[in-house]
């Protein structure tokens, strides 16, 4: 390995290690959480709901929890992991190394990225024990996933690098995403909605996101994945610029 | 004429606030050096050592560390730098061994050296039987010896101390003298930062005065105390500060 590869592999490694340490918080919390998700959805309201389009109500709902789970957990672990170490000053030994802001940005990314497959991983590994979860068509669900995934890691550490405090970490969780998560869709279609809502909910850029992940299982979807995976692409590589411009000028990371 | 350990010329440093911490400082030190920065609290000690480090970036200037851009060529001369923070930076998820481990990491040295190396020093800073234990448990003291050791992880070239001995117990702080006195003696560049005057003045070839983000005075102990007509170094700080009337020498011998 040369030089510049242990380096990143060692800021990689420092990321995963981080959530792995604080395994009953950083994977078993939100595995639990899902897990509920899919017991009160499907196996109480499924009951009563059956079907939508056609398609059982658990299965309908299952895409959708897998990509919140990886959505929350990529953003939740980098915005936390980043405040933290500015925090404690730890951060310092990362940023007076010889890495470069791309090498940081990318270790810091995957880190999160990492933490939300795997929960989104054993999400999926759980569904398709206990129903009979389809993949229809793996070809969009796979850049789907990864792109959903790469676009909350980035606004993790987008959110990690701004914050000052932890209520500023707490307030994009609590009062921007999971309100536009549950309201983009993830346990009911946005087409049974009345008026207004059904025309706000296509405002939304996660009503994309899962519509797209829910297309790649059951091969249902109320928007055009081209465009949306389109979108999702620029969108998540806008955020990437902006985070390795942010990186790069040391902004509120190096005085 | 031979390159040097550390060359900084013209360094400015105006924070988004209009402060200026650093202005138009210029400062050399020679490989091998042990050299002082001293100055009081706000004086630009730590922001200067930030910019040589990568932590801040200067407004204008330049710092060349053992002829490498530390602004251009980042890479290089962060490679040759060890620093050693003013503050307890340590992070607290990780246990002692894996602290030094990643910092080694992150200056790229392989794994079977960073293990030699990472023994090396746990037993040269006394941290063998704390290996395992999570920074946070640490006393302030084993805190202290397990960041000098970090800082030396990647056997840098130029070795950067924040006051390192702020805080300690005389036990370490002698022990830290005679590491740095004997890490220097074995090739190792020094720029230390202190607030104890007799610490500069026992190890330290050279001893520079920062005030208001400027260099005021540089040269040996001695030479300061001319420059300023004084006795001692003591009294040259003091009269760098415009405070001569704390001089030692007008407090009165009450003890019989």
């Amino acid at each position: 390995m040369s030089a510049a590869q242990i380096r990143f592999a060692t800021l990689w490694r420092r990321e995963v290690n981080r959530f792995m340490k604080i395994k009953k918080q950083t994977l078993g919390a939100p595995l639990l959480e899902t897990f509920l998700y899919i017991t009160v959805f499907g196996a109480a309201l499924g009951s009563r709901i059956k079907e939508l389009h056609g398609i059982e109500y658990v299965i309908f709902v299952i895409p959708g929890l897998i990509m919140m789970s990886f959505a929350i957990n990529s953003f939740a672990n980098n915005s936390s992991s980043i405040l933290q170490q500015k925090f404690q000053g730890a951060i310092q030994d990362q940023l007076s190394s010889p890495a470069s802001p791309l090498e940081l940005l990318l270790a810091f990314s995957l880190g999160g990225f990492m933490r939300g497959l795997i929960v989104a991983g054993l999400t999926f590994v759980a569904a398709s024990l206990l129903t009979s979860l389809p993949v229809d068509h793996l070809l969009v669900l796979l850049p789907s996933l990864f792109l959903v995934g790469f676009f909350f890691s980035q606004l993790g550490v987008l959110t990690g690098v701004r914050a000052e405090q932890f209520d500023d970490v707490a307030f994009v969780q609590t009062f921007v995403l999971t309100p536009l998560i549950f309201l983009g869709g993830v346990f009911y279609s946005a087409s049974l909605l009345p008026q207004p809502f059904e025309t706000l909910t296509h405002f939304n850029p996660i009503y994309y996101m899962i519509n797209l992940v829910r297309y790649g299982f059951v091969g249902f979807t109320e928007v055009s994945v081209a465009l949306s995976l389109l979108a999702l692409a620029a969108a998540t590589g806008a955020l990437f610029a902006i985070n390795l411009r942010l990186f790069t000028k040391g902004y509120k990371l190096r005085a | 004429m031979a390159e040097s350990a550390l060359h900084i010329e013209n360094l400015v440093k105006r924070y988004p606030t209009g402060v200026e911490a650093l202005r138009g400082v210029s400062l050399d030190i020679a490989p091998g050096e042990l050299f002082a920065l001293l100055g009081p609290n706000g004086a630009g000690k730590s922001t200067l050592i930030h910019c040589t480090t990568g932590l801040a970036q200067p407004t204008s200037g330049s710092i060349a560390v053992f002829g490498h851009d530390a602004i251009h060529d980042y890479s290089a001369a962060r490679q040759a730098v060890g620093l050693a923070p003013q503050e307890l930076n340590l992070d607290w998820f990780l246990t002692v061994e894996e602290t030094l481990d990643y910092h080694a990491g992150y200056f790229g040295m392989p794994k079977r050296e960073r293990r030699e190396r990472t023994r090396e020093l746990l037993e040269t800073f006394s941290l063998t039987e704390k290996r395992d234990e999570r920074t946070r448990t640490l006393s302030g003291g084993m805190k202290r010896r397990l960041i000098l050791a970090r800082a030396m992880m990647h056997r840098p070239r130029l070795l950067i101390l924040d006051e390192p001995t702020a805080g300690v117990d005389v036990e370490l702080r002698l022990e830290l003298w005679h590491y740095v006195q004997r890490i220097n003696q074995e090739g190792t560049t020094i720029l230390l930062t202190t607030h104890y005057l007799e610490e500069a003045e026992q190890l330290c070839d050279r001893i520079a005065f920062i005030d208001e983000g400027g260099i005021v005075g540089e040269g040996t102990s001695a030479e300061l105390a001319a420059r300023y007509g004084v006795a001692n170094l003591e009294d040259a700080y003091l009269a760098l500060v415009g405070r001569n009337e704390l001089s030692r020498s007008r407090i009165e011998v009450t003890a019989s």
